[in-house]
C-alpha cells in the first residue's frame, strides 16, 4: 500500500508576500525579520533580535493589506498568506516622517558624538530624509553628560527614547538599573531610583544604543568609529569564548565588541572581556632574553637547544608545562615535543573565580583554552600530573629542566623561588611576568589577538581567531618558536604554518575529526561597515 | 591584470601609413630626422635670437617698479618687453601672491581665547596627505566636551588643498595666514603643533554649534523660494 504525499507545506512555515516577492519563513517570525530575509532592511531603531519587542520606536511601519492602518513590522507575527509593503507611499512616507520627529530634539552634535559614522539614526536620516529641519522652535535641552555608572556615560539629549539599554539590563543582565522618566519630549533616560549601572554585562547598553547617547567611559573620545579596522576573534577573558570584533588601529586594539553567535554569546559579552584589550599592551616580553638579557632569537635557540639536550639524557629531569591560557595550536606544539621526549607534562593557567560565575555568560575558569589543552593532552596520550607534583619535584630537585607555554605558572612561593635554580628555564610567553621573569631563555610569543589560531570553549566548540595586528618586537607564534626549539634539540616539526598545525591537531584529538581551519579574515575597516546598534 | 593592461603600449589608432603589403609584411612609411633636425641649426639660431633680444630689453630699457609687478591689469605679456623687464630684486623686492594664495594653517580661537576645535577628527580623515595628527581628550566642561590634547600638521606633507578647511564644521581650521611654509633645518621642525597654530589664529565671530534654530534668517538669501515650508532635499539634484 502506498500512501499518497500530503501536499501541505510542513506546518511549522508560514508563506507570505513581501514586495511582491513571495517567502517562506519560520511561523512565528515578525514581518521585520522576515524581510530582512530577502534583504530588505527596513528602517527600525527599538527593535534588536535579542530582545524583547517595545515597538516603541514606530520607525518600521509597514503596509499590510486589508489592514486600515499601517503596523509594526518588528511586532506583527507573519501569517500565511500575508501580503506587505513596504516600499509603498503611505508606509515610505510615514517613516520618513517618524525619522523627523525622532530628530526634532536631537542635538545633531555628530561632530563631538562618538557613535557619527556607525549611527543607526545617521544612516536612516541619509536612507530617508536628508532634508532639512522643518522646527523653528529651540530644542527640548536636556543633560548632556550623565554618570551612569562606573563604564557608562549617557548624554539625554541624544536618546531617542528606544528603551533598547533598559531591555538590555532587564532581559540579559537580569537587574533593572535603567529606567524612563517624565513625559513627552521632556521625558528622559536615567538610572533606576536608588540604583547604578553596574552589572557585569553594563556596557552591552553601549552596543545596542542606536545613537550616540551612552558611550563606554573605556573608549570615549578616543576614536572614531571610521577610522578603525575589524578583526573578527574570540574572547579569551574565561571559558565562555564569546565570539567578539577586535576594532583596531596603529597596530593596537581600541575597543572590544560582542560579534552574534547564537550558540555561544547571542549578540552579547561581559564588562571583564571587553578589557581584556589593555593587558595585550602591558609588560610585554617583545625579544628573546638568555639570563634576563635582551638576545637574538638564534642565540636564545641555542642557549635553550643547549641546555635541554644536555639534560635528555635523563627524559625524567625535564617537564612540559602547557598553558591553559594559549590556544590550541601552540599548546598543541608542545605537547607534540613532549611526547617526543617523553618528558612529564604539566598544565598551567589562572586560578578559578568562582564568585565570577553566572548562568548568563560568565565562567569561574578564566583560562579561555582549559577544554583545549584537555582534550590535546588526551588526543596524545599524555598523562597530565597534577602542578602539586611540580612543587614536590622542584623541590627535591628531580627536575632539572622545565619549558614553560604562557606566563600563568601559579606554584607556592616556595616553589616559585626555586624556579631560578633550575639548570634550564624556557619559557615562551607573551608578557615578562611570572615565570618569564626569572627564566634562563624567554621566548616572546604572540599574544590571542596577534594569532591565526583557535581556542576550545567550555562547550567544546572549537573557534578560529583572527590576528589584527603583528606582535611586538620580535614576537612570533608560541608553536613557531617550538618548532626552532624542537630543531635545536633535534626533533623533527616540520610545520610552516598555523593551518598544518591545525591539520595535524584535529587528526591526533579524536573530537575534533573533521573541524576545518577557517579562511583568514582580512581586517575590515568599519568606514564600510555601515552602523552598528 | 591592472599591471598587464597598463604595460602595453598606448594603442595608436591611426597607425603609421602602409605603403604595401607582402602577405604578413608590411611596408610603412616613418618620419626620419631631415639634416637640419640632426644638426639643430634652425633651434639654434632662435635661441639665440631669444637671449639676445633679452639681452638688449634688460640693458637699454628703464625698469618698472616692482610694487607694479604682478599687479592686475598690467601690461599683457607680449607687450612686456616694449618697456620692462620680469626680474624683482628678492627678497627686497616681492611681487603680490594672488588673492587665492592659502598660506599656512592656522586654529581659531574661541572667545576665552580656548582652541575651537573639538577633535571631531573631519580633517585627518579627508586630508588626502595624512598631514594631520590629532589625539581629543575629554575637557570635563559640560559646554565643550572634547579638544584636541594634540593637534599637529606636517607642513612639509601638506599639499595645500584646503580640504581640511572645507570639512571643518566648526570653522575651527582655516588656511588663509598667506605665509609661507619656514625653511627648517630639520623636518620634525616643519611640524606644527596646537600652539603655534593657535598663536596664529584670532578669535572667530561664526556661532559655535551652528545658528540656532533661527538659522534660516542668517542663511544666505535663495532665489525664489516660496514662503510654505518646502520639504525639498537640499543635496538631491
Amino acid at each position: 500500500m502506498s500512501e499518497t504525499p500530503t501536499p501541505a507545506p510542513p506546518p511549522d512555515t508560514v508563506n507570505l508576500t513581501i514586495d511582491g516577492q513571495a517567502v517562506t519563513v519560520k511561523k512565528g517570525t515578525n514581518v521585520l525579520e522576515a524581510a530582512r530575509t530577502l534583504g530588505n532592511d527596513i528602517s527600525a531603531f527599538c527593535y534588536h533580535p535579542g530582545l524583547s519587542i517595545a515597538a516603541c520606536c514606530r520607525q518600521c511601519l509597514v503596509a499590510i493589506e486589508k489592514n486600515p492602518k499601517l503596523q509594526p513590522s518588528c511586532q506583527t507575527t507573519v501569517g500565511e498568506g500575508m501580503v506587505v509593503h513596504t516600499k509603498d507611499k503611505a508606509s515610505t512616507l510615514a517613516r520618513k516622517q517618524l525619522l523627523e520627529f525622532t530628530l526634532v530634539n536631537h542635538p545633531i552634535d555628530c561632530p563631538i558624538c562618538d557613535k557619527a559614522g556607525e549611527c543607526t539614526l545617521q544612516k536612516l536620516y541619509f536612507d530617508h530624509d536628508n532634508a532639512a529641519s522643518r522646527v523653528d522652535t529651540p530644542k527640548v535641552h536636556k543633560e548632556k553628560v550623565v554618570d551612569l555608572g562606573p563604564t557608562v556615560v549617557l548624554d539625554q539629549e541624544r536618546c531617542i527614547l528606544c528603551t533598547r539599554c533598559i531591555r538590555v539590563c532587564d532581559e540579559v543582565a537580569h537587574s533593572h538599573q535603567l529606567d524612563m522618566s517624565h513625559r513627552g519630549d521632556h521625558e528622559v533616560l536615567g538610572c533606576a531610583p536608588g540604583a547604578q549601572l553596574d552589572n557585569p554585562y553594563s556596557l552591552n547598553v553601549v552596543d545596542v544604543c542606536p545613537v550616540g547617547a551612552l558611550t563606554a567611559k573605556d573608549f570615549r573620545f578616543t576614536m572614531r568609529a571610521w577610522e578603525l579596522e575589524m578583526t573578527p576573534s574570540v574572547c579569551n577573558g574565561c571559558a565562555t569564548g564569546c565570539n567578539i570584533e577586535i576594532h583596531h588601529k596603529n597596530e593596537r586594539a581600541w575597543r572590544l565588541v560582542p560579534r552574534a553567535n547564537a550558540e555561544v554569546n547571542k549578540y552579547w559579552m561581559c564588562d571583564d572581556g571587553r578589557f581584556t584589550y589593555h593587558d595585550l599592551r602591558t609588560e610585554r616580553l617583545a625579544v628573546p632574553t638568555v639570563n634576563g638579557l635582551p638576545a637574538t632569537w638564534d642565540r636564545a635557540i641555542k642557549a635553550a637547544g643547549d641546555k635541554l639536550t644536555a639534560l635528555r639524557k635523563d627524559p625524567q629531569s625535564i617537564a612540559i608545562v602547557l598553558s591553559a591560557t594559549m590556544n590550541n595550536e601552540d599548546n598543541f606544539a608542545l605537547a607534540k615535543l613532549a611526547q617526543a621526549w617523553k618528558a612529564v607534562v604539566y598544565v598551567a593557567g589562572r586560578a578559578p573565580q568562582p564568585n565570577r560565575a553566572d548562568d548568563i555568560l560568565r565562567d569561574a575558569d578564566v583560562n579561555a583554552n582549559t577544554a583545549g589543552v584537555t582534550a590535546i593532552a588526551a588526543g596524545l596520550g599524555l598523562a597530565v600530573r597534577p602542578l602539586s607534583e611540580l612543587e614536590t619535584a622542584l623541590g627535591t630537585g628531580a627536575v632539572r629542566g622545565l619549558v614553560v607555554l604562557g606566563d600563568e605558572l601559579t606554584l607556592s612561593a616556595t616553589a616559585t623561588g626555586r624556579l631560578d635554580q633550575l639548570d634550564a628555564l624556557v619559557v615562551i610567553a607573551a608578557h615578562e611576568r611570572g615565570p618569564a621573569k626569572v627564566a634562563t631563555v624567554g621566548l616572546p610569543a604572540s599574544a590571542w589577538a596577534e594569532s591565526a589560531a583557535t581556542i576550545t570553549n567550555r562547550q567544546g566548540k572549537v573557534q578560529r581567531m583572527h590576528p589584527a595586528f603583528p606582535p611586538p618586537g620580535q614576537g612570533a607564534p608560541a608553536w613557531e618558536a617550538v618548532v626552532k626549539l624542537a630543531a635545536a634539540c633535534g626533533v623533527k616539526l616540520a610545520w610552516t604554518a598555523p593551518r598544518e598545525v591545525f591539520k595535524d591537531m584535529v587528526a591526533a584529538v579524536p573530537a575534533w575529526n573533521g573541524t576545518t581551519w577557517a579562511r583568514d579574515a582580512r581586517p575590515l575597516a568599519l568606514r564600510f561597515a555601515g552602523s552598528r546598534g | 591584470m591592472a599591471h598587464a593592461a597598463h604595460d602595453e603600449p598606448p594603442a595608436d589608432h591611426d597607425g603609421p601609413k602602409v605603403l604595401a603589403v607582402h602577405g604578413k609584411v608590411r611596408t610603412i612609411q616613418v618620419a626620419r630626422p631631415q639634416a637640419e633636425d640632426v644638426t639643430y641649426l634652425a633651434a639654434t639660431k632662435k635661441g639665440i635670437g631669444i637671449t639676445l633680444r633679452h639681452f638688449a630689453k634688460n640693458f637699454f630699457l628703464p625698469r618698472r617698479k616692482a610694487a607694479d609687478l604682478g599687479k592686475a591689469g598690467g601690461a599683457p605679456a607680449q607687450q612686456a618687453w616694449k618697456n620692462e623687464i620680469e626680474t624683482v630684486q628678492y627678497p627686497e623686492e616681492r611681487v603680490e601672491y594672488p588673492e587665492r594664495f592659502r598660506g599656512l594653517h592656522r586654529l581659531m580661537q574661541r572667545d576665552d581665547g580656548a582652541v575651537r576645535c573639538v577633535a571631531c577628527m573631519c580633517c585627518p580623515t579627508v586630508c588626502p596627505a595624512h598631514c594631520i595628527t590629532i589625539i581629543p581628550e575629554e575637557t570635563g566642561d559640560n559646554g565643550t566636551e572634547k579638544r584636541p590634547a594634540v593637534f599637529e600638521i606636517d607642513e612639509l606633507r601638506c599639499v595645500v588643498c584646503g580640504l581640511c578647511v572645507e570639512a571643518c564644521p566648526c570653522d575651527a581650521i582655516r588656511m588663509d595666514t598667506g605665509e609661507h611654509a619656514k625653511p627648517v633645518y630639520e623636518r620634525g621642525d616643519a611640524i606644527e603643533n596646537r600652539e603655534s597654530l593657535l598663536a596664529r589664529g584670532i578669535r572667530s565671530t561664526a556661532a559655535q554649534g551652528g545658528l540656532g534654530p533661527d538659522w534660516r534668517e542668517h542663511a544666505p538669501a535663495k532665489a525664489a523660494t516660496p514662503a510654505s515650508h518646502t520639504h525639498a532635499p537640499t543635496k538631491k539634484k
